[in-house]
């Protein structure tokens, strides 16, 4: 094998779950937890808006405002600088094509992605990861919808890939030359280009007064770089589980939101914003979950994923993007009324409320621990087949 | 329906081009490619990083091995395949 050098090589898991921990602690106690889809919808509602089609954005505390000063989408706008500058200058930027098929399950995918986002609320990480952290009840039962629903989005995925091996003949292949390594790109160069970029609009920022603006900005950019080095994809760790029975991301993701709970149960039992990311909880929670994650498989990546994807190149992504904000923005028009409110929508409810936030966090721990046995018993059951 | 770009680059040397193929399908697919051919080399291009990682546990698992894994350009890999 060749030598890798250092700024190529993929950060180990257990690290990009410890540092995804801190991070989430550390911007919940600037500010709040990460999340990025309601951002994404407002931006939905923002495009109606401007093509005449009066809307208002489907989450309340997310209200139509311009997207460069908007607080909340600075983390959005952090992750894309931040993924790009660490794909460019790991060399592992690329516009990358699809083919028609590719493009019309990203549609279909972002489409999902957005009307999941809207009935679970929110997305993946913030539904799952984060709220599961602030102690929301909705949090653990996302599960029960996110991971049937990833199963049966990579199905198709597989199932789409075993008929594209089963159509080759090794021994009727063309004849070919093989592809050539091409020579040294420019893309650290453009990497720190992008990084300087990120500086200077965060400095930007600061130096107008709006320090939340640049706190967001520079903390998202630590998501990108922890996601797009360290590759915890969240899609992938839901999938897999059950498809190849290698719950590995899954496990570390696990670990890492036991670690987030542990400062979140600390800054919420000091009084700090009790009620952040307690969500709606109902059957909604479970639906929303289960169509979203249909729509993230598909898709290639839940929220977090596609900006991610984005920034790397993928044009597929572009695609889910778009579909998932103008889908999830149009939620008004559609529902008559904003996330959270009506006959769809629980209440929010906080497991600090059995014992406190030690039971709270005691419940957490517990849905941890049997989440994490239900993955060793599914790896078991795999190696015992194999 | 989607079709995987293959060509024969000698003898019992093979390339398959599944760059353009988001992750997951490389890990998808090798499973069946290695099963398929019946022996020598198999390079399997990629442009999903992810790829690099996730494709030699695949073929380690299946008992074959990945001798090197070579970037081509910004973002492509090539993965070198033994059976």
């Amino acid at each position: 094998m060749n030598q890798v050098p250092f700024r190529k090589r993929a950060w180990p898991l257990w690290v990009g779950a410890i540092a995804l921990a801190a991070a989430n602690v550390g911007m919940f106690a600037f500010m709040r937890a990460i999340g990025v889809f309601p951002q994404m919808s407002m931006w939905g509602a923002q495009v109606y808006n401007l093509l005449g089609v009066k809307v208002d954005a489907p989450f309340t505390i997310y209200p139509l405002t311009p997207l460069l000063l908007d607080v909340h989408s600075m983390i959005n706008f952090g992750i894309v600088l931040g993924v790009a500058a660490a794909a460019l200058l790991s060399e592992e930027f690329k516009l990358r094509k699809e083919h028609w098929t590719g493009y019309v399950a990203a549609l279909a995918g972002g489409a999902l992605m957005g009307f999941g986002t809207v009935i679970m609320p929110p997305c993946n990480v913030g539904g799952f990861y984060s709220a599961t952290m602030a102690l929301s009840l909705s949090g653990p039962l996302t599960v029960l919808g996110l991971l049937p629903g990833a199963y049966l989005g990579g199905l198709l995925m597989k199932w789409q890939t075993q008929r594209a091996v089963a159509a080759l003949d090794f021994n009727a292949m063309p004849k070919g030359e093989p592809v050539r390594a091409r020579s040294s790109s420019a893309q650290p160069l453009i990497g720190a280009a992008v990084s300087a970029v990120l500086l200077a609009a965060a400095g930007y920022y600061a130096s107008a007064g709006l320090t939340k603006h640049a706190g967001l900005l520079l903390f998202g950019a630590l998501f990108g770089v922890i996601f797009q080095r360290s590759r915890l994809c969240f899609t992938s760790a839901f999938r897999e589980i059950l498809i190849s029975g290698n719950g590995t991301l899954m496990k570390w993701v696990l670990v890492s939101i036991a670690l987030g709970t542990i400062g979140f149960a600390l800054l919420k039992a000091n009084g700090y914003q009790p009620m952040h990311f307690v969500l709606p909880v109902g059957v909604h929670t479970v639906v929303g979950a289960f169509i979203f994650g249909v729509g993230m498989s598909l898709a290639g990546g839940c929220g977090i994923g596609v900006l991610w994807r984005s920034a790397e190149g993928y044009t597929r992504a572009w695609v889910a993007l778009l579909a998932g904000m103008m889908t999830a923005g149009s939620w008004v028009l559609i529902y008559g009324k904003h996330v959270g409110e009506g006959w769809l929508y629980g209440k929010p409810v906080s497991l600090a409320q059995y014992g406190g936030y030690v039971g709270g966090t005691a419940i957490v721990f517990l849905f941890l621990a049997a989440f994490y046995g239900f993955i060793l018993f599914v790896e078991a059951r795999k190696r015992e087949r194999a | 329906m989607r079709e995987l770009n293959a060509i024969q680059v000698g003898d019992h040397h093979y390339q398959v081009d599944m760059r353009g193929w988001v992750c997951p399908y490389p890990k998808y697919a090798v499973e069946g490619l290695v099963r398929k051919f019946d022996r020598g080399r198999l390079d399997l291009l990629v442009d999903c990083p992810s790829a690099t990682e996730d494709v030699p546990k695949v073929v380690k698992a299946m008992g074959c091995s990945v001798t090197e894994i070579n970037q081509i350009g910004g973002g492509e890999w090539q993965i070198v395949i033994m059976k």
